[in-house]
């Protein structure tokens, strides 16, 4: 089974194909990487069917490494592990990133930098294929920091306008705090277990809890900061500066989710030390709470989006706190399907209405038929409306909760599934319904179309899989427990209902005014992200431009004074020696000046001056002398 | 098939005359400064592959071309870092990084 | 098998090398040069790895891919007035090419015909790791080494003292 290997070789290679073309080239070979990850998702599907009837995680159906440095005793390698866990991701980063690479040829199709687009979109896919497949931390972190910069790129992809910049660096440097942490997790991790391989860590050691609790703590960081997670959330609305199927592919379905795999693969350590679960967990279902209410009072329709993902990863996090790995690794399959699916639709909309401004949208029905079918399935999905998929995996979540016994958490996630399906209506009935905001409404491309309907069915059906892919993974699968289902069911559905009565029941001419008024001091908190961004502001970068102040003046005044010091006793000395040189030599160069001077008279002629004329004749005769060396020495 | 033949001293050495051959032909014919200091860092780059590709096959064990490797870095470092300055000061002074800007000791 | 593997490492890396330099060479963008110049000097990196000298890879990386790389970009910024400056006319210098065409032509002879009086091509398996390297470098080469940070301390000097203000 070694073409597992050539999953991420491939899109790594159209990035390398593409990466040194020029740019009028490179926009025409756009098809080499979108051949690539079509390639590379025909052989995932091989590869999941090959491991089918699945196992255990960490059951290898495939493992191959090669050690490629050692330093000392330490042997760094990079390898391939296929269990069913990767063979799952395999699968779902492939399937997402073809359908935007083919969605991104009708989006992207007028940019004149399309090809650097799908160059860099590209290594995106090759590095999370690699994390996928990777059998030892370090190469997982080595592919995580490689994403990191994909996404910065292309968060700025139109870096001539000032807010894609300014939000490529936020949401590079909010998770590069979060890769401090990880980078001394796997310090400390090394420093205790002695390896960074998967087997060996997860399996064979036997973690003290303290330890155990640092090092999972300290993962957790990592994976905060990746995936968005309270605190270090503030750069992912941001980064919806960047191109729609752009965020459909690395800020909804699969960079972000690399935080929720990094701790599903090292659940084990988290088990070990038990109260990082919890913590865990707590995090979780602050982010879910906290992304649905923000959602909830966003304008544009991407940034609703973009809290929606923050929300939906904090519920994957929840699951993982209680333990389940499998209902949270499910929620993560089935939310990249209908979140890249709802991004691409947004996609679309924008386009369409020119605007990413929800109230100055409305009548798209009627005119959009098919972005309308399927931004309603990837809607129902996310609000978790049987039978679309987000109600299983949701279902599933919520049953681990209920079942662990976390009362307190699971009311809360109850109550986040509420504010989801309320903000899931509020968008779909200021965007679909009412009066025609402008009159050029028409529907896209077919190349945008298809991903979106492939995505679509796989969202409406992918839920019957439940308990077969519970199977896959190893673990007892059974269908959601008919109480919770209908108590799920019956929240969301009031949600939905709410939505309608305050968004959708007459057309258009709704008032949230009293509302907002009623509770100004909650409507305001949340439309400043609840004061997030200006305690950072505050708190870290205010300070920070301060340190950089004082250093500054530090700089100028201890540092320049020595090296200037420094140079005032060269000089001292050099005017010593001057004198030195007055009196004493010149006596005698002067009469050898004299004979040289005659002779330079002469020679000045060949010193033209061009530095590289000098070092021309140098070479040349080199040139002659090893051609002398090499024709004696025959 | 020769290609996948076990590599030789005589690989690496032809990788680094290839490199220092480009390095030269960057230092010889770029009229920018900074371009023909990247070209002497090819050139440099070219000698740290021999000296280490030849004390591996040569005298593994005493490591000396890989030492020797290190002080060259060394001096390369030096050698930009001087060398950038002084881009810096020729830009302050004539507003361009034309090598040909410095011809001060024509005869 | 690992003689393979070896055997294709080698190639691409002396590829991504080469032809990094060429491109390198070839792009009339400043900024890009010294990003392909990156790129070959992480190339050199992995040959580093290959030769197993991986404290040459590291201090390669943080060195050249690093501090250089970055003392480049730097000065490209400052000695460039407009964006545009950046975008350079390409100079073939068909004297230089004459030139290094001889040069390299003799170089890749004399290696081709001196090579067959060398021993032949293969690594020996041991090496000594880095520790030894370490040992090595601290007893029997500490004086040069010494020197060698005298070195880079006078130039960091000199570098601040010439690029620095209006300092005469």
């Amino acid at each position: 089974m070694s073409y597992v290997i050539a999953i991420p070789l491939l899109p790594a290679i159209a990035f390398a194909v593409l990466g040194p073309l020029s740019n009028r080239a490179r926009n025409k070979a756009v098809w080499v990487s979108v051949a690539a990850v079509a390639s590379a998702l025909v052989l995932s599907l091989i590869a999941f069917v090959q491991v089918w009837p699945g196992g255990h995680e960490g059951e290898a159906a495939y493992h191959a490494s090669v050690t490629f440095a050692s330093i000392g005793s330490v042997y760094l390698g990079v390898g391939v592990l296929l269990d069913s866990v990767s063979a799952v991701m395999l699968v779902v980063v492939t399937l997402v990133a073809t359908a935007v690479m083919v969605y991104s040829l009708g989006y992207m199709h007028r940019d004149a930098r399309i090809g650097w687009y799908y160059a860099v979109l590209s290594l995106f896919t090759a590095a999370m294929l690699m994390l996928v497949v990777s059998d030892n931390f370090l190469q997982l972190y080595m592919a995580w920091e490689v994403m990191g910069l994909c996404s910065y790129l292309l968060i700025g992809f139109w870096h001539e306008q000032v807010a894609p910049r300014k939000a490529s660096l936020k949401a590079f440097l909010t998770t590069r705090v979060g890769d401090v942490g990880f980078a001394i997790g796997l310090a400390v991790m090394y420093a205790t277990a002695g390896s960074f391989d998967f087997a060996v860590v997860l399996h064979d050691f036997q973690w003290a809890p303290a330890t155990a609790t640092a090092v999972a703590l300290l993962l957790l960081f990592g994976a905060m900061g990746k995936s968005a997670q309270v605190p270090l959330h503030v750069w992912l609305p941001d980064a919806m500066a960047g191109p729609t199927p752009a965020s459909a592919l690395i800020h909804a379905a699969t960079m972000v989710a690399a935080g929720v795999f990094l701790v599903a693969r090292a659940l084990p350590i988290f088990e070990a030390s038990g109260i990082a679960l919890t913590i865990t967990m707590v995090i979780g279902v602050v982010t879910a709470l906290l992304g649905g209410l923000l959602a909830a009072v966003q304008h544009d329709i991407k940034k609703v989006l973009a809290y929606s993902t923050i929300s939906q990863l904090g519920y994957m996090f929840v699951a993982l706190g209680a333990g389940g790995l499998v209902a949270g690794f499910y929620h993560l399959v089935t939310h990249a399907f209908f979140k890249s699916l709802l991004f691409l639709g947004a996609g679309v909309i924008i386009h369409a209405a020119h605007t990413q401004d929800m109230r100055e949208m409305g009548g798209l029905a009627k005119k959009m038929p098919v972005t309308t079918v399927t931004f309603t399935i990837g809607s129902l999905a996310l609000a978790g409306i049987f039978p679309f998929s987000g109600f299983w995996s949701k279902d599933e979540i919520l049953t681990v909760l209920w079942h662990g016994e976390h009362y307190i958490v699971f009311a809360l996630a109850l109550a986040a599934a509420f504010v989801t399906a309320v903000y899931v209506a509020r968008l779909w009935f200021r965007v679909f319904t009412g009066p025609e905001q402008t009159s050029e409404l028409k529907e896209a491309h077919i190349e945008m179309l298809v991903p979106m309907g492939v995505l679509a069915a796989i969202s409406a059906v992918i839920g019957f899989g439940s308990p077969y892919f519970a199977q896959f993974l190893g673990h007892e699968g059974q269908w959601p427990d008919a109480a919770i289902a209908l108590t799920s069911t019956a929240v969301a559905g009031l949600g939905l209902a709410l939505g309608w009565w305050v968004y959708g029941r007459r057309t258009r001419v709704i008032n949230t005014r009293p509302l907002k008024q009623r509770f100004a001091v909650v409507y305001d908190a949340l439309s400043l992200k609840l004061y997030f961004d200006l305690t950072y502001d505050y708190f870290i970068v205010k300070q920070f431009s301060r340190l950089a102040g004082a250093l500054a003046t530090f700089d100028r005044v201890v540092v320049d004074g020595i090296v200037n010091g420094a140079g005032a006793v060269w000089r001292a000395g050099a005017e010593v020696g001057s004198l030195l040189d007055i009196h004493v030599i010149d006596g005698a160069v002067n009469g050898t000046a004299t004979i040289v001077k005659a002779a330079g008279a002469r020679v000045r002629r060949l010193q033209v001056g061009r530095i590289q004329a000098y070092q021309g004749l140098m070479v040349g005769a080199l040139v002659l002398l090893m051609l002398w060396f090499v024709v004696k020495g025959a | 098939m020769t290609l996948l033949q076990p590599v030789g001293a005589l690989s690496f050495m032809t990788l680094a005359a290839v490199l220092f051959s480009l390095g030269l032909y960057g230092a010889l014919s770029r009229k920018s400064t900074v371009m023909v200091l990247m070209s002497l860092e090819l050139m440099a780059n070219a000698i740290n592959i021999n000296l280490v590709a030849l004390s591996r096959f040569s005298a593994p064990a005493e490591m000396t071309g890989q030492i020797f490797a290190v002080f060259s870095m060394v001096v390369s470092a030096a050698e930009i870092g001087l060398g950038l300055a002084l881009v810096l000061a020729l830009y302050r002074q004539r507003k361009t990084v034309e090598v040909d800007a410095m011809q001060e000791l024509k005869g | 098998m690992t003689d393979t593997v070896s055997g294709v490492a080698f190639l691409a890396l002396s590829f991504a090398t080469i032809g990094g330099a060429v491109m390198m060479l070839a792009t009339r963008n400043v900024v890009h040069a010294a990003f392909w110049l990156l790129e070959v000097m992480l190339a050199t990196a992995g040959i580093y790895l290959l030769l197993s000298a991986e404290f040459l890879a590291l201090v390669q990386v943080l060195v050249y891919a690093g501090s250089v790389a970055v003392l480049l970009l730097f000065t490209i910024m400052l000695t460039l007035r407009r964006r545009e400056d950046a975008v350079r006319d390409f100079e073939p210098g068909w004297g230089s090419v004459v030139i290094v065409a001889l040069f390299g032509g003799s170089l890749l002879f004399a290696i081709q015909r001196f090579g067959a009086q060398m021993r032949p091509g293969t690594m020996p398996e041991t090496v000594p790791d880095v520790a030894a390297f370490g040992e090595t470098l601290f007893t029997q080469w500490a004086v040069p080494f010494e020197i060698a940070s005298l070195v880079l301390l006078v130039a960091l000097v000199g570098a601040v003292w010439w690029s620095g203000g209006d300092g005469s």
